[in-house]
This record gives C-alpha cells, sequence and structure tokens, in this order.
C-alpha cells in the first residue's frame, strides 16, 4: 500500500489545483481515528448489517448500493454516507476514470446523488492516489465545487475499494457537525464495508453489463422488428402490388400462399389456393420437370435456386412463359418463397420481331429482293439470306470479293467493288446500280441495286443496299418490247400494204428496164453483124437497173423485217431518204408536192433505224391521207430535220391538210382512234410508243395556216443504261 | 400518116423514169422506129415531136404532170397521137379505165418486147 502510495505521489496534484486553494495537509486529520477514544465494536449490529446487504445483493442488486450506503449510515451513525465511483465508459475512453460519481448516497446529502467530483482533483481522487483511508474535514477549503453541496461535511471518512487490484471507487461517512468524531472503530468497519462494496461493484458492474447486453439486444431486437416490419411492409407492398407473381410453397409440391399475379397468371383462385389443390407439381408440364428437380437440387444445397425460364400449365390446360426464381427460408429446410414473372408479353414481343423478321424474308423472298450492307471501317459484310438465294449461295457463308467473282458476270462491276468505288471517290453518297450475274450453268441474272450511305453512331461509313433480282421483269419487259415490236410490224405490214401499188412502182420500174435492155441486147447480138459496143451498153444497164431491183427490194425487205429492237447510231437524214425513195410514188399518186429541208450535218441519233423509218413513214402517208380532200391549195408536204437545241434531233412532217381540233391533239395517239375511212388507227399511236421508247417525244402541232405537224425529238448518242 | 423521111416511125417516149428513157428507145431503134424520150409531160409538150409523132408511149404516174393529164392537153390541142400507157403500178383498175379514156394500150411494167410490139402495131393502125 504504502509502496503504492508513493508510485502514485508521483502525480503532480498541484498543478491542477487552484491558487489559493488550502494545501492537502490542512484538509487531513486521518492520524487523528487512532488518537481519539474508539467505540466499542457492535458485531452483532454489523452482521444484521452484512446479511441484510448480502440478501440484498441477491434479491435486488439494483439497489445494492443505495443499501450499502444506507447500512454505512446505520453502522457509523453518520450524518450522510455514500459512494464515489470510477466513471467507466467503454465507448468513450477519454471520459473513462476522469471523474467520480455518486450513484447512491444515505442521509443527508441523499439530495446530491447522481453528482460527482474529479478524479485528479477532489478527496476521492486524493484516497486513490494515497492506496489508503483518509480523514478529512472541510475539505471544501481545497476543493471549492464543494462549497455549494450543503450541508458542509465537518468530517468525512474516505475508503478506497478494488476491483481485481484496481481502485474503483471509495464509500464515505460524513459527519457535518461535532456530534460525535469517526474514530479507529469507524476506520474498522469502514475497511470492512469496503471489501463488501467491492463485492457489490463487481455484482453491479456484472448486472450492469448484462443489462446493457440485454438493452443493446433489445435494442438490435428492435431495430430487427422495426426494419422487419419495414420489410414486411416493402414485401407486403410487392406481393400487393400484383406486379410479379409471389408464392409461398414447400417442397413436399405445396402452394401455400400466393398473390393475385400469381393466381392471374395460371388461372386459378383463392378458392383453389385455400383448397389445396394448387401444388406447383402439378403446375408444371411434364417436359419442364427436370428443371423443377435442378431447382430442388440447387435449394437443397445453397438454400436459393437461380431464376430460370420454364413453363406452367394453366387451369385450363394453355401454357404461360415465367421466370421463376426463389429461396428456402432461412431455418426451414422445406418452406420458401418464389417469384414468378409472366413473359408471355416478352414472349409475343420475340415472337412478333421472329414473325417481322420472316415477313421481311418472305417479303424479300416474293420480292425477290436481298439486302445488303457494307462496314467501310471493318469491311464487314452483311447479306440478307434471300440474298444468298439469288447469288445461288449457302446462307452465311463470308461474302468476298472472290466470293462475288464466282458469280458476278465477267463483264460487269459487282456492287461491292462499285460501293468502295464510290467510297474512294465521293466517300459515300447514294447510287443505283446494275449489274448481272452468271450463274454457274451460264444462266443470267440481272440485278438492280439501290445503295444508300449512312453513318453510325460512331460517324462510320455503312453502305446499305436493296438487291432485286429483276431478271423476271426484264424479261417481261422483253418480251413487252417484242409484242410492241410484233405490233409496230402489223401496222408497218398494214401501211406497207397501203403503199403495195406505190412498192410495185418501185420495183416495176428497174424490171422493166431490165427487161427493155435485155430485149434490145439480145437483138443487138442476133444483128448481122452484131452490134456488140450496144449489147454491151444494154448488158450494162441490165445490171444496174438489177442492182437498182435489188435496193428496193432489200430496203422493202428492212422495212418489213420482223426483228428485235436494236441501237445503233442513226444517221436520220439518210433514215428519211430510203423512206421516201419507197413512198415517192405514193406521193406521186397522191399529188403530194413534197419538199425536203434535212439539216447538213445532223449528229447521228441513237435507235433503231428500222423502228424510226417505220415512224417517219406513218407519219408521210398519215400527212398524205390528211391532204386527200385538199384540191384548192397545193398538197404541199415538208420534211424537215434539225437539231432539237438540246442533246437530241427532231423531225418533223408539216401538210397543208385538214388539220385537227384542238381537243383532238392527243386523242389522235390513242390506238385505234382514227379519223379515216381506211387503216386501223394505231400508227400514231405505235409511232409514239416507238418514239417513247427511244426516249424521246412526239406531238402534234397545228399550223399557222391548214394543216399539222408532226414532230419528234430522239436523244444523240447512247442512252444512259448501265449494265 | 407516113413515116419520116428516114422511112422509120416517129414513136415518143414521156416517162420519168431514167431506165425506161435509156432502154426503150434502144429497142424501138432495133425494130425499126425513131424513138426520142422525155423525161415529163412538160417537156414532150415543148418539143416538136408533140407533131411529129406517130405514137406516144406514155407512162401513167408522173410528178408535174401526168400521163392521162398530158392524155387531156393533146386533145384539148387536137394533137390525136395514139397513145400506149406504161405503168409500174400493179393496179388493174387503171387499165379499162385509160382505154375507155381512148388510149391503145395500156402496159404493166415490165411488159415483154411481144406486147410491146402488139401495141405499137395496133397504134400504128389506128394512126
Amino acid at each position: 500500500m504504502a509502496e503504492s502510495a508513493e508510485a502514485r505521489s508521483d502525480v503532480p496534484l498541484e498543478s491542477s489545483i487552484p491558487a489559493g486553494a488550502a494545501p492537502l495537509e490542512s484538509i487531513l486529520c486521518t492520524e487523528e481515528l487512532h488518537r481519539r477514544p474508539s467505540r466499542a465494536p457492535d458485531y452483532e449490529k454489523e452482521n444484521r448489517a452484512l446479511v441484510t446487504l448480502v440478501s440484498a445483493l441477491a434479491d435486488s442488486p439494483g439497489t445494492i448500493l443505495q443499501t450499502l450506503a444506507e447500512t454505512i449510515l446505520e453502522i457509523t451513525q453518520c450524518d450522510s454516507a455514500g459512494l464515489s465511483l470510477l466513471t467507466r465508459d467503454g465507448k468513450t475512453p477519454d471520459v473513462c476514470g476522469k471523474r467520480f460519481y455518486w450513484p447512491a448516497i444515505a442521509g443527508m446529502w441523499n439530495p446530491h446523488a447522481g453528482g460527482g467530483t474529479p478524479r485528479n482533483f477532489g478527496a476521492c481522487g486524493d484516497v486513490l492516489d494515497q492506496n489508503r483511508t483518509l480523514l478529512f474535514t472541510h475539505f471544501e477549503r481545497r476543493y471549492p465545487y464543494l462549497l455549494p453541496v450543503i450541508p458542509a461535511a465537518e468530517e468525512c471518512l474516505l475508503v478506497p475499494f478494488y476491483v481485481a487490484g484496481e481502485a474503483v471507487g471509495t464509500i464515505w461517512a460524513i459527519m457535518h457537525n461535532d456530534r460525535r468524531k469517526f474514530d479507529a472503530e469507524d476506520d474498522r468497519v469502514m475497511a470492512s464495508l469496503g471489501k463488501f462494496a467491492s463485492s457489490a461493484y463487481q455484482a453491479l458492474i456484472h448486472i450492469e453489463d448484462l443489462k446493457i447486453q440485454v438493452s443493446e439486444r433489445e435494442a438490435a431486437e428492435a431495430e430487427v422488428r422495426e426494419l422487419a416490419r419495414g420489410l414486411e411492409a416493402k414485401i407486403r407492398r410487392l406481393v400487393e402490388a400484383n406486379v410479379v407473381g409471389i408464392v409461398m410453397w414447400n417442397l413436399d409440391g405445396a402452394i401455400t400462399e400466393a398473390n393475385d399475379a400469381f393466381l392471374r397468371m395460371v388461372q386459378f383462385d383463392r378458392a383453389d389456393l385455400a383448397s389445396g389443390r394448387l401444388r406447383w407439381t402439378d403446375l408444371t408440364p411434364a417436359e419442364w420437370r427436370d428443371h423443377d428437380e435442378r431447382a430442388v437440387a440447387e435449394l437443397m444445397a445453397t438454400g436459393v435456386f437461380q431464376p430460370f425460364e420454364k413453363e406452367y400449365l394453366r387451369k385450363g390446360g394453355s401454357r404461360v412463359s415465367v421466370l421463376l426464381g426463389g429461396a428456402l427460408f432461412e431455418g426451414s429446410g422445406n418452406d420458401g418463397v418464389a417469384f414468378v414473372l409472366d413473359l408471355s408479353d416478352q414472349r409475343r414481343a420475340a415472337r412478333a420481331l421472329r414473325r417481322s423478321e420472316a415477313f421481311l424474308a418472305e417479303g424479300q423472298r416474293l420480292s425477290q429482293m436481298g439486302s445488303f450492307s457494307w462496314r467501310v471501317a471493318t469491311d464487314e459484310v452483311t447479306w440478307s439470306e434471300e440474298l444468298y438465294r439469288i447469288y445461288e449461295l449457302e446462307v452465311g457463308l463470308p461474302v468476298t470479293l472472290k466470293v462475288l467473282r464466282t458469280r458476278v458476270h465477267p463483264d460487269d462491276v459487282s456492287l461491292l467493288e462499285k460501293m468502295k468505288m464510290v467510297e474512294r471517290a465521293r466517300g459515300g453518297g447514294d447510287f443505283e446500280w446494275q449489274y448481272r450475274l452468271m450463274m454457274p450453268d451460264h444462266s443470267i441474272k440481272y440485278m438492280h441495286a439501290v445503295a444508300h450511305a449512312t453513318r453510325d453512331e460512331e460517324g462510320q461509313l455503312e453502305y446499305m443496299a436493296a438487291v432485286q433480282d429483276v431478271t423476271a421483269r426484264r424479261r417481261s419487259e422483253e418480251a413487252l418490247a417484242k409484242a410492241r415490236s410484233e405490233l409496230a410490224h402489223v401496222a408497218r405490214v398494214t401501211s406497207l400494204g397501203v403503199m403495195t401499188a406505190s412498192i410495185a412502182h418501185e420495183v416495176n420500174q428497174p424490171l422493166s428496164g431490165i427487161v427493155t435492155n435485155a430485149s434490145t441486147c439480145l437483138r443487138m447480138l442476133a444483128a448481122d453483124p452484131p452490134n456488140l459496143d450496144g449489147a454491151r451498153e444494154t448488158a450494162r444497164r441490165t445490171i444496174r437497173d438489177g442492182h437498182r431491183a435489188s435496193e428496193v427490194i432489200s430496203r422493202l425487205r428492212r422495212l418489213a423485217a420482223k426483228k428485235e429492237a436494236d441501237t445503233e447510231p442513226v444517221d436520220l437524214n439518210e433514215a428519211t431518204r430510203e423512206v421516201i425513195a419507197l413512198s415517192t410514188s405514193e406521193l406521186q399518186r397522191r399529188r403530194v408536192i413534197l419538199r425536203l429541208e434535212l439539216a447538213d450535218d445532223l449528229p447521228p441519233a441513237s435507235g433503231d433505224r428500222v423502228q424510226l423509218q417505220q415512224v417517219i413513214l406513218n407519219l408521210l402517208l398519215n400527212a398524205a391521207d390528211a391532204m386527200s380532200g385538199v384540191d384548192d391549195r397545193p398538197r404541199l408536204l415538208v420534211v424537215r430535220t434539225e437539231p432539237d437545241g438540246g442533246d437530241g434531233v427532231s423531225l418533223s412532217v408539216q401538210d397543208s391538210g385538214v388539220g385537227f381540233a384542238p381537243e383532238d391533239g392527243e386523242r389522235l395517239f390513242e390506238a385505234f382512234y382514227t379519223t379515216k375511212d381506211q387503216g386501223m388507227g394505231i400508227g400514231l399511236s405505235v409511232s409514239r410508243s416507238i418514239i417513247e421508247r427511244h426516249q424521246g417525244r412526239l406531238w402534234a402541232t397545228r399550223s399557222e395556216g391548214p394543216g399539222a405537224t408532226f414532230t419528234f425529238t430522239i436523244p444523240l448518242g447512247q442512252p444512259a443504261t448501265e449494265a | 400518116m407516113n413515116p419520116e423521111p428516114s422511112g422509120r416511125f416517129p414513136v415518143a417516149i414521156v416517162d420519168d423514169d431514167e431506165s425506161v428513157r435509156e432502154s426503150l428507145p434502144d429497142l424501138l431503134l432495133e425494130f425499126g422506129f425513131a424513138a426520142q424520150a422525155f423525161a415529163s409531160a412538160e417537156e414532150f409538150l415543148a418539143s416538136d415531136w408533140v407533131r411529129r409523132s406517130r405514137c406516144l408511149i406514155l407512162d401513167v404516174a408522173m410528178p408535174g404532170m401526168s400521163g392521162p393529164d398530158l392524155q387531156r392537153e393533146l386533145r384539148r390541142r387536137r394533137q390525136e397521137i395514139p397513145i400506149v400507157f406504161i405503168t409500174a403500178r400493179g393496179d388493174e383498175t387503171v387499165r379499162p379505165r385509160l382505154l375507155k379514156e381512148g388510149a391503145v394500150e395500156c402496159l404493166f411494167k415490165p411488159f415483154s418486147e411481144a406486147a410491146l410490139l402488139a401495141a405499137l402495131d395496133t397504134a400504128l393502125r389506128v394512126a
């Protein structure tokens, strides 16, 4: 004890004591205890008190400190008694041990219970520092904070007590007057009570710790309860919102609870649920049972099963696709909860998407239209199935230039190559492209592509193209052209029929020359002597007339020939002269005065010579017809060719005939419209269709004077068609 | 009517077709006629062959004045020359019409030597 006190004396107590306070020695009178006369010990009273204390400790440990204070008061016959305990607050270490507090006070200071004193500046601290019982007198002289604590302490006997060798507090007895002085007997009793105080303190601390634990647990439980209430509310909200199906079940197959969303999904009702008829094992179609078994195995192993898709059988037998996930309740081992999501909408959407994709594919198949995309940055080419079909390639085959070369016609540029060209030349841009495929059996397919350049969200250029197999269209166009040319042929033959006499004339003229010359020649040779020079001359003329006749025949054959349309450079002047050569005598017969105003250096037009001649012939005969009733003026017919001022040439046939009414300007070109007694009325209609096929135009204008002018224009050079 | 001083009957030919104008006079010469070809009716009317000709071989269809036009003109001038029409048009209906108008004959080109001689024979007998 003394050693300990010395060790403690190192603590510089003085530093914390305000200047002017009484020194510690002046308030201590501990030595007085043994000098004063000591009263006789009252062991019976002491034992009674201890028994009271022990039973109080057992019965009501919460009040043991107060009982202890009262016991001290009782035994020492003092005015106030109490305990001072060092604060212990594990949660705030800076507070721990810094103060003494008074948990229990009996006697006159009882109202001050709950108060306390500083650890390092007070009587209790002095007791712990010196580690022994001390007797103070009027300690408020040194510790002025005690001045308000009344009545003032005449004498205060303080005894430390310890737990596990550590001082934790003091018990004390106070006399507020001189009625009696503490003596050695008080010292002994207090020391004895101090030991008890230690036990009581330990019990109390234990109880307090327990209390703390209990209260902490209670608080935690309350928190959990609160949380659970919150969670429950949330879960209830989730269950009742019926956004997802919630179902509680056990591993035996029963469904013990389910929300409306789930019941709606499987088309059962609450009565089914209440009756226990609703079992998840029955809801599962046979082919999905193995999925359930896997989920159960997962539940056994981990307590949860990961969401998976399956089907449920509805009450009516139909099926519903669901996503299902759940868990066993903790500690249950048999019961659990699961959420169930109705996937019908997603399935429907997926089906709709598949269907629209199928529609697209079907549409592509029906229209023989494929789609094609090329991402420039990655050189990635994507084809639709239909495009593979058109190309007769295996679907999914990577599209490379090499593969394309096995299909694209050797003379043509493939779409991908064209895209690359356009990309290099213009950095993108839309275009149309026509090319041919040559299949392994050497059949030809005609392709028409419309390419559109877009940029994706990263600004990368992508080409998308719709590629159509226009072979059938091309074939029907060809068939149409053939039909049209047959119609033109009919018209031509018809107009040639009109000209039969004229043509016969053209042929008969040279034939006549041939016959006459041949006769003359024979006579000259038969003369005596033979006129060889004359014979030679007439033979020469015979040959010449023979050529002339054959020219007429071949011109006629060309004009009457039924052949496919051909595109070639056509000298419109020459074509006109040829037609006129065949029709001169017809025009003569009809007393038509023909004036040719053919432009010099007329550039060649592009087209089918025979078809154009057919048009010219039609226009000439039409003009002649229009003038057939004209007797009061010359039947003047002017054929004029000239550049049309643009990229074409024009030919006009002007007559001085009856003309036409303004409202008939367009009807003239309708098939089978005719003002004439003879003819089918297809001449102008056919002529117009021929000119339009030449990308030209044919129209009629009324002349200033009598008559009408029919004019056509057709373009120069090759028409812009890409193959 | 007498033949030319040469003893040959003068025959005029009016045809716009050159090969006729070249070949027919030679043949007629071989047969012993005097012959002269004209390219148009107008050309013939302007020549003295209008009076000299004992026979006219006349094309039907010609630019300007046609064969029948010339026939009417000669009738108007009272120059009644026997006319043998020739035509390259195969229109048979023209023949009876022309014969009715007083033509000696109407030959369709190409005509044979014999047909021509027969027609000329008729014409000379008429003349």
